[in-house]
């Protein structure tokens, strides 16, 4: 298929401001009068405030009020406050807010301010709060209970409580040394087929433990707010990944009806999965600036950040798999206790589901619970469960593997899902795959084959290893709405309510209502970013799911414009509906292309004709967001606005294959990767650019989990020992290799109409299960059973001291 | 608020918006009392983006703070506020610095450079910005001011850096992101090295 | 880390000549904070973690700038920022050990203004420390650390008195290797101490680490001729590449004639509070081949005495291998 702009770079419109400086975030936005607030946090990981003493603070020249939990709505756990009271569960956590004149005099007001509090027992890791007689994280217990089992992982949706599970010291014993633990309760588990007939049939039957260990967001901006109240309206600079799905939740949070909600979020510093819905310290910037009357930003510190800005739950498991003599997955069985810090949900699940969807194995079992620990909340983090297990499960797939006599990308093509492939307990079809040659696009763009046949030993210290990793996300869905206007001067203003997190695909995927539309990208004007640029209600800029989604629902508005060009035209010019084309901006009869209108002139008759060709009566099914956008715009030109509902069915996949080249130094525990290779298989490329954007930034986060970042707490005082950048370790310049090399399969999806999928998620899982995988190929296959594996526990390896594999603990170094 | 009487509440009291200082002129007042004599003259004039601007600054603090607070140029990102990231990253007599973790005290007799000084005279891009679009550099852009910064500080000085010359010259700049290939790539550009 | 991140309300003084500089930190004694670079002292006061009441910056004194050729060797100004370590050519000639650790300092931006002396005399990064809590080195009565179950792995394997931290400096070992020697003023009086001494573990000054008393300032580094051209072994491995301190570093210099070793000083970072002067391996390798088997042979000398904590074992393989390639020369 030709495309015009699909599969075609471009130049977002918010480049040029992001490297003149002109890019405004939340924190760069002043308003006369504003006022600056800081945050109280915790330096207990457990217990409760019995008192607040403000009075000197208060007194202080400058500062105009605290906000505390007190001035919330109550909340009860496991939803995680905004301001913790009655419940605190981490170090860290916010206390109180201080408004003061300034920064300075906010930071100075907190160290006037004496909280008296009880404490409580705490705990660090998952299996200390499980183990019978453990302490519990909350007083009520140390696991999340889903009332509703549509409650989304990673979310603290309503219809979840807290309650308690213990396992005997048997069974922790047990699970710690690597064994499945016989009796243990669980909180969930799925099946399907029959997991033990499949296990008798394979050949090669390994079981492994494992770990992966939490790690922070650390976005480089911190979910700092600013807000101000005029006229009963509350005006809100945020910074999310989402523009308009999160509206109503917002406008709850800082208890505004939704219409008078304006919420401006032009650019988002990075998310990666934890502002992809308003998050809890939203209602205070919202409430505190509402109480006080005055323009307030709650600035959020480095520190701060790490505390309430989110992580990646840890995983604490178990897994047997089985080979049958062709190489097939027969079986697997897998357990896993998350660690959901204190608060949001474990990702066990989904990790299930990578395991599924990336080896099809004839039957497979998965027992899990999530557990929560008194260390940051967790939430969403690119690729939450699969992404973690995909480093782990890639070196435990290897040896089972190379038991078989099978070549490691072999092992993988054999087991590979391809279009009829299935996925999780319900065994659901998916949308498209060619996976399988995206495998095989790997293999050449790496040189798999000459790479393997390599002498492994390069110098007396120096050892190579190779590796290959999988990525899976679902990436799309459906339903959410699109909305375009075509202006009397024929300009076509594309509104999109995604996000801009920095992907660039909020404006990627309105190029497929430019395609439809067949005009001209010059005259395409993107309306994102500010509530008064009258947006739809689009979907969460998250998950892998915006390509999809949203040129789906972009695709649909400009169907809706045609259908209303051509009706108008065939009013005018006669004959049917269907007897009218489009092309070169114009709307004309088919057999006879003079008699039509320019785009530009379609929206002036559009205009006077009213009704919904001009926004005054439009469809029931829209959303209430895009209904009030329509409303506001209604009379301006031809409007266009519908909901997707195109067909869908299935499961849409997002895969990515990544192969790893390193050398490895036996004296160090240091490597070099000399070689990245990723390629997508995510339907049709729709930007260039902005996948290989994708591919290598998900490369980075891939080595970054894999070797440099995780949380460390310590299990005496509930101490993180890695909040800060330098602590934390995301990957420098330094640690990622020179060039980085990345591919698509570029073949369509039959579910979109423009045949692209997303990518974020599974750039990530590739390169962190490849980078793993050939760490492991490094060592002669040595398992080290969890992320991330740092200089120290390869030195340790080869030193014959197997320090700190040898039991489940996360949380540690 | 909550309206529930038995809660503490610790509002001040209300102060209509309009009715309000300049979040700045209280700072000026409050600020520093217990200085001991002798300290530095608050007030300074700083070369910043060619212009010497007049401006109250408090002994204690930082260029970053300066920039933001007191000059209107946000285009220098606070990402971490320790020196830790390289959002803040700025030109102090074409030395890349981290404005987070300087004193404006201690550049009164240099000049400054910022993202927004880039500009010729006549609004055309630095051939960093330029290549950074051309190349789709920034990803969420948060980091991206202060890795122009650096670039700019590497080609003043080498015009035409290898790859790993450019890297090891702007790996005191964090991309949380991961988009240092593209940043690489838009050096390389810049520098005529890529068409 | 505390959620603070502004700078305090202090005061600030910009002195031009070093005898002013010594007057005012007398004045002030310990409410006085010395400044050069200011990349340890800014993160210890928007943590509110140390709180001096003025900050004296050095930056002024014209006389505390620069790398001259003296009689014997050259000396170094204590402004002098790492960059201009690694692009002069007096040290990159001569002294190319002391180029490679400034050059693995921390980042580009934070080497454009971190100087030598501030280099040498930063504090410890003992992360329960810098948080504020109130250990031995914080002036309290009980180490976090060293405990049983405490999160150590960057932690000290030799010569722990209390207090388990290790230096965090990457030029502090090289300047012990080359012998240097720190120029210490007091606005009266100049003293010079030797780089080996200038350091002080926890045995000796549980909160400091290094000789310096308030009212002193480390004008310069001298650095003898004797070392000049020397075979020179560094190395540095960090977790990351860059904004990282070490995990074990090692600075060596060694006169080698006709293959033999005639003198050495071998120096590790960050196994004990101090550069740790490995001056069994400079006795072991005195007259050997500077070969693999001469490496083979001492390098387990470097951990004898080693008691490691729990999570930090994997130093002593660590500094047995890079002694091993520092006498063998190569990586």
């Amino acid at each position: 298929m030709t495309f015009m702009h699909i599969g075609k770079d471009f130049t977002p419109p918010d480049v040029e401001g992001k490297v003149t400086g002109t890019a405004r975030y939340a924190e760069d936005f002043r308003r006369d009068g504003m006022v600056f607030a800081r945050l109280l946090t915790s330096p207990i990981p457990s217990g409760r405030v019995v008192s607040i003493d403000a009075s000197e603070a208060l007194a202080m020249p400058g500062v105009v009020g605290i906000f505390t939990a007190d001035d919330l709505p109550p909340s009860a756990p496991p939803a995680n406050p905004a301001l913790a009271k009655d419940f605190i569960t981490y170090v860290g956590q916010p206390i109180l807010a201080v408004a003061a004149e300034s920064e300075e005099i906010a930071e100075a007001a907190i160290e006037r301010i004496a909280i008296e509090f009880e404490r409580r027992p705490f705990v660090v890791d998952p299996l200390d709060t499980l183990v019978e007689g453990g302490p519990d994280p909350y007083p009520m217990g140390n696991t999340l209970i889903r009332e509703g089992a549509a409650a989304a992982a990673g979310t603290t949706a309503s219809g979840t409580a807290v309650g308690s599970i213990k396992w005997t010291r048997d069974q922790i014993a047990s699970f710690r040394a690597g064994r499945f633990p016989t009796g243990a309760p669980w909180g969930e588990e799925w099946a399907y087929g029959d997991v033990d007939a499949n296990f008798a049939q394979c050949t090669t039957v390994i079981e492994e433990p494992f770990v992966t260990i939490g790690l922070p967001h650390h976005s480089l901006e911190s979910r700092t707010g600013m807000a101000y109240w005029e006229n009963g309206k509350c005006y809100f600079h945020g910074s999310l990944q989402s523009q308009t799905v999160g509206h109503a939740q917002l406008a709850r949070m800082v208890d505004v009806d939704p219409a008078n909600l304006v919420f401006i979020n032009e650019n988002t510093g990075g998310g990666f999965g934890s502002k992809i819905f308003p998050y809890p310290m939203m209602a205070v910037t919202g409430r505190f600036a509402k109480a006080l009357n005055r323009p307030l930003q709650l600035r959020i510190t480095r520190a701060d950040e790490f505390y309430i800005g989110s992580a990646r739950s840890g995983m604490q498991g178990w897994i047997k798999v089985g080979l049958r003599d062709n190489g097939r997955v027969g079986a697997v069985d897998i357990a896993i206790i998350g660690d959901a810090g204190s608060g949001g949900g474990a990702s066990g699940s989904s990790a299930a589901e990578h395991v599924s969807i990336m080896y099809q194995p004839e039957a497979m079992r998965y027992r899990g619970m999530s557990l929560y620990t008194n260390t940051t909340p967790r939430g969403a983090q690119r690729g939450p469960g699969q992404n973690e297990m995909a480093a782990v499960l890639s070196p435990i797939m290897d040896k089972a593997g190379r038991q078989a006599g099978l070549d490691l990308v072999e092992l993988r093509r054999i087991n590979a899902p391809g279009p009829d492939a299935l996925i999780g307990p319900r065994q659901g079809t998916i949308s498209s795959s060619y996976y399988p040659q995206a495998i095989d696009q790997a293999a050449e763009l790496f040189g798999w084959e000459a790479k393997k046949a390599l002498p492994r030993q390069i110098s007396a210290t120096k050892v190579r290893g190779i590796g290959v990793g999988e990525g899976y996300h679902s990436a799309g869905a459906s339903g959410y709405d699109g909305l375009l206007r075509i202006a009397p001067d024929g300009k076509i203003h594309l509104h999109t309510g995604v996000g801009n997190l920095g992907t660039y695909s909020y404006a990627a995927v309105l190029r497929a209502a430019a395609e439809t539309l067949q005009c001209s990208w010059e005259n395409c004007v993107i309306e994102h970013g500010h509530g008064e640029n009258h947006l739809p209600h689009s979907t969460y800029q998250g998950g892998s799911n915006t390509i999809f989604t949203e040129t789906r629902s972009s695709h649909v508005a400009a169907l809706d414009a045609i259908r209303k060009m051509k009706q108008i035209a065939a009013a005018d010019f006669g004959g049917a509906v269907d007897d009218y084309s489009i092309g070169g901006e114009r709307v004309f009869l088919s057999s006879d292309n003079s008699k039509g209108y320019t785009y530009a002139e379609v929206a002036q008759k559009a205009i006077e004709l009213g009704g919904e060709y001009s926004g005054q009566v439009f469809a029931e099914d829209l959303n209430d967001t895009t209904k009030r956008s329509v409303q506001a715009m209604q009379g301006t030109g031809l409007i266009a606005a519908a909901k997707d509902t195109l067909p869908k069915t299935g499961t849409t996949p997002g895969f990515a294959v990544a192969m790893v080249e390193i050398e490895l130094d036996t004296e160090t525990g240091k490597f070099d990767i000399l070689d990245y290779t990723g390629i997508a298989e995510c339907g049709t490329i729709i930007h260039p650019k902005g996948l290989r954007q994708a591919m290598n930034g998900g490369g980075v986060w891939g080595f970054g989990m894999a070797a440099y970042e995780r949380h460390v707490y310590d299990p005496q005082n509930g101490l993180p020992a890695n909040v800060g950048l330098y602590q934390a370790k995301p990957p420098t310049y330094l640690d990622v290799p020179l060039h980085m090399k990345s591919g698509a399969t570029d073949m369509p999806d039959p579910q979109s109409p423009v045949g692209s999928r997303g990518i974020g998620e599974p750039s990530q899982g590739c390169a962190v299960a490849a980078l793993m995988s050939a760490i492991s190929d490094a060592l002669d296959g040595h398992l080290f059973n969890r992320t991330p594996v740092t200089a120290d526990m390869i030195l340790n390896h080869i030193a014959q001291n197997d320090f700190n594999t040898g039991d489940l603990k996360t949380n540690t170094f | 608020m909550n309206p529930k009487l038995t809660r503490r509440r610790f509002i001040k009291g209300v102060i209509a918006s309009g009715a309000a200082a300049a979040s700045t002129s209280l700072w000026y007042s409050v600020s520093g009392q217990n200085r001991p004599a002798g300290s530095v003259e608050r007030l300074l004039s700083i070369n910043v983006n060619g212009q010497v601007r007049r401006v109250d600054v408090s002994p204690q603090e930082t260029l970053a703070h300066t920039l933001r607070y007191k000059l209107g140029l946000t285009g220098t990102k606070l990402g971490c506020n320790r020196g830790e990231c390289g959002s803040c990253t700025v030109l102090a007599d074409d030395v890349n610095i981290y404005a987070c973790s300087t004193l404006t005290h201690e550049v009164k007799n240099k000049a400054v450079l910022t993202v927004e000084g880039l500009r010729a005279a006549d609004g055309t891009l630095h051939p960093v910005q330029a290549a950074f679009i051309e190349e789709l550099s920034p990803q969420c852009g948060f980091c991206t001011s202060g890795q122009i910064m650096s670039a700019v500080a590497l080609l003043n000085t080498n015009p035409r850096p290898t790859r790993e010359e450019a890297r090891q010259a702007l790996s005191g700049n964090l991309c949380r992101c991961g988009a240092y290939d593209h940043y690489l790539n838009g050096v390389m550009r810049a520098s005529g090295q890529l068409s | 880390m505390s959620s603070h991140d502004v700078m305090p309300d202090m005061g600030l003084y910009q002195p031009v000549t070093v005898e002013d500089a010594a007057g005012i930190a007398r004045q002030f004694s310990t409410r006085g904070w010395l400044v050069g670079g200011g990349q340890d002292t800014y993160g210890w006061l928007k943590d509110r973690a140390k709180r001096p009441e003025v900050l004296i910056d050095l930056k002024g004194i014209e006389s505390m700038r620069g790398i001259r050729e003296t009689a014997d060797g050259i000396e170094i100004g204590a402004l002098v920022t790492l960059t201009e370590l690694t692009t002069n050519s007096l040290i990159t000639g001569r002294y190319s050990l002391l180029a490679e650790a400034a050059g693995r300092v921390a980042s580009p931006q934070i080497r454009n203004v971190g100087t030598i002396a501030g280099n040498v005399a930063q504090d410890v990064r003992c992360w329960y420390y810098r948080r504020g809590l109130n250990c031995y080195r914080a002036g309290g009565n009980l180490c976090y650390a060293d405990t049983p179950e405490g999160m150590n792995r960057e932690h000290a394997l030799f010569n722990a008195s209390r207090c388990v931290a290790v230096t965090a400096s990457d030029t502090g070992p090289a300047l012990v290797a080359l012998e240097a020697q720190m120029v210490i003023h007091n606005g009266s009086s100049e003293r010079v101490v030797s780089a080996e001494n200038f350091f002080v573990g926890p045995n000796i000054d549980i909160t400091h680490t290094t000789v310096l008393r308030p009212g002193e300032i480390l004008t310069a580094v001298r650095i003898p001729a004797k070392w000049a051209n020397a075979e020179f072994y560094f190395e540095k491995v960090a977790d990351r590449n860059v904004w990282d301190f070490a995990l074990v570093s090692i600075s060596a210099a060694m006169r080698v004639n006709n293959g033999v070793i005639e003198e050495s000083r071998l120096v590790a970072g960050a196994v004990e509070a101090t550069p740790r002067r490995l001056d069994r391996i400079e006795q072991a390798i005195r007259g050997k081949a500077r070969n693999q088997q001469t490496a083979d042979e001492v390098a387990a000398l470097a951990i004898q005495g080693a008691r490691p904590l729990n999570f930090n074992h994997f130093k002593m393989p660590l500094l047995e291998n890079l002694v091993n390639r520092a006498v063998r020369g190569h990586a």
